[in-house]
């Protein structure tokens, strides 16, 4: 019964000539779903089916579900027939080869898209970028980072890495301190505490100093939630504190506010912290504020 | 011992073996049972519908960063094919989602979906869930069959709730790549990852009508193919083409 649902499907998709067939939604649709009842064949009779997909009139968006489907089909001919897609087909197509290519990760295929990468325009290296995240190959991005001049080539892989939480390839890259800024917004999306507290202690740039405090409660944790109330007690100005107690916001360390706010002694800042209690909904709010207007009676 | 590890022991979701080990590990690692503490009151306070005013300074810094956030989709928007930038949807999203992310997981965990009223029964897409395999098989099964039906209920209008129920499925679909990594499924962890550029562009507020069914129908097909081999999966079907 398999085999001739199977025949029957082969039949639908490339037997009837395209000229034949009006180029309705509906036999688009058709097309699709005798495409998707593919994954029931087995791969050897799948294979040559969506072969011919590929290298028929159908629209593109038929072809990329056959390419999905390419991506599922653990033969080696398989990933060979999606790695010359990858390489020779252009526009959206190529676009989601290279994203198949992701998904089957299969190594030969992989090891294709760095000469992919070096002949593309900006969209396909971008293509090639998320096919590495989708395949967590973090080296591959890392030698594009370290390999580049160009600052929006940079940029992207750092997100990259960023993105796949590949923190020892971005502590690779910590002497490219002309793109501190972007770096600061990998670790944080890589959860990568320990270069973050070296930016927030380093007042050699101000700004980046900043957003290294800031991200730090993106990460959150002990460590951080310590290292916050640290840079608040001993902040030198008022953005830096600023940056503190909203890095603790965010991390939830309505603990340390509270311990800031009973170590203060200025009015101002008493305020501030109560407030950000508030805001953080801390059990110990009400209380507080009972005290502070039982102080004021 | 990861966060994922302790948000499923917060939810009762880890099966009997594993969530004797997190109680052995809480009991004998006091650093680690803070971390828990401080982990069940934030998903305690976010089980609370309860809102407050922030203050100014406070809301001008989140501002500041989801301007630059948009900033960066406009630019993305402005070139001709809509790519995938992992760095400024996570800061676009990074507020929302350290909000967002403990709700979504509980709505999952806790068997619920994001809003059952407004995803229609789809006839004869239910597959059911197979009582054999792993937790994590069965969960990634209830959360791609959830997915498919959120999409398929969407609003063909670009709007903020659209949106932010799209961003729920992509916060979901983060937590089980992350699963499936460490439960050594690469080729699962794969197709995971792959689908979140494509949520992505679809939760985009400026994305057109037609463009948004392209992208419906895309992740209905992908789901579709990756559901069908892992019901047969986890079912044994030793017919299935390995994923």
């Amino acid at each position: 019964m398999k085999n001739i649902v199977t025949t029957l499907f082969a039949c639908l998709l490339v037997a009837a000539p395209a000229t034949l067939v009006a180029q309705s939604n509906d036999t688009e649709e058709l097309k699709i779903a005798a495409l998707e009842a593919l994954i029931s064949a087995p791969p050897e009779r799948a294979l040559p089916i969506v072969q011919r997909v590929l290298k028929s009139d159908d629209s593109d968006e038929i072809k990329e579900r056959a390419l999905f489907i390419l991506s599922q089909i653990d033969l080696p001919e398989a990933q060979a027939l999606l790695a010359d897609t990858a390489r020779t087909a252009t526009g959206e197509l190529q676009f989601e080869a290279i994203r198949m290519t992701g998904i089957s990760g299969d190594t030969a295929a992989m090891a294709g898209l760095s000469a992919i990468y070096e002949t593309g325009n900006m969209e396909v290296r971008e293509a090639v970028l998320e096919a590495y995240l989708i395949a967590d190959d973090s080296d591959a991005v890392y030698q594009i980072a370290a390999d580049t001049e160009d600052p929006d080539e940079f940029e992207a892989a750092v997100e990259t890495l960023g993105a796949m939480g590949a923190t020892e390839q971005l502590r690779q890259l910590r002497d490219r301190t002309e793109m501190s800024e972007v770096l600061v917004e990998a670790y944080a999306i890589a959860g990568d505490v320990e270069s973050l507290q070296t930016l927030a202690a380093d007042a050699s740039d101000p700004e980046v100093q900043l957003e290294a405090i800031s991200a730090l409660g993106m990460v959150g944790g002990p460590d951080v939630n310590t290292t916050l109330v640290e840079i608040y007690r001993n902040a030198a100005s008022e953005d830096t504190r600023e940056a503190a107690l909203e890095g603790m916001m965010i991390a939830g360390h309505d603990e340390g506010v509270l311990q800031l706010f009973h170590e203060s002694e200025n009015p101002a800042q008493k305020r501030e912290l109560l407030e950000m209690l508030v805001v953080m909904d801390s059990d110990a709010v009400w209380d507080l504020i009972d005290a502070t207007l039982d102080e004021q009676q | 011992m990861n966060e994922e590890t302790l948000t499923l022991y917060y939810y009762d979701e880890l099966d009997g073996a594993k969530r004797r080990a997190v109680e052995q590990a809480l009991a004998g690692d006091p650093a680690l049972a803070r971390r828990y503490r401080v982990l069940s009151r934030r998903l305690d306070a976010l089980a609370k519908v309860e809102s407050h005013s922030a203050p100014s300074h406070v809301v001008a810094r989140w501002h500041d960063v989801i301007d630059r956030a948009a900033a960066r989709e406009a630019a993305a928007a402005r070139q001709p094919r809509q790519s995938f930038h992992p760095g400024s949807f996570f800061w676009g999203s990074a507020v929302a989602a350290s909000l967002a992310v403990g709700i979504a997981i509980g709505v999952y965990m806790t068997g619920g979906s994001i809003d059952p009223a407004d995803t229609p029964p789809v006839a004869n897409l239910q597959e059911p869930v197979p009582e054999r395999g792993n937790a994590f098989s069965r969960g990634l099964l209830v959360h791609f069959q959830e997915s498919r039906n959120q999409l398929n209920g969407l609003s063909p209008e670009a709007n903020g709730e659209r949106s932010e129920l799209i961003m729920s499925i992509i916060q979901q679909n983060r937590l089980f790549a992350r699963m499936a990594k460490q439960n050594d499924a690469q080729d699962l962890a794969r197709v995971l990852r792959a689908l979140e550029p494509v949520l992505v562009n679809l939760a985009a507020e400026d994305v057109t009508a037609d463009e948004a069914a392209r992208l419906q129908s895309q992740l209905a097909f992908e789901l579709n193919i990756v559901l069908t081999k892992l019901s047969r999966q986890v079912s044994d079907d030793t017919d299935a083409i390995d994923i």
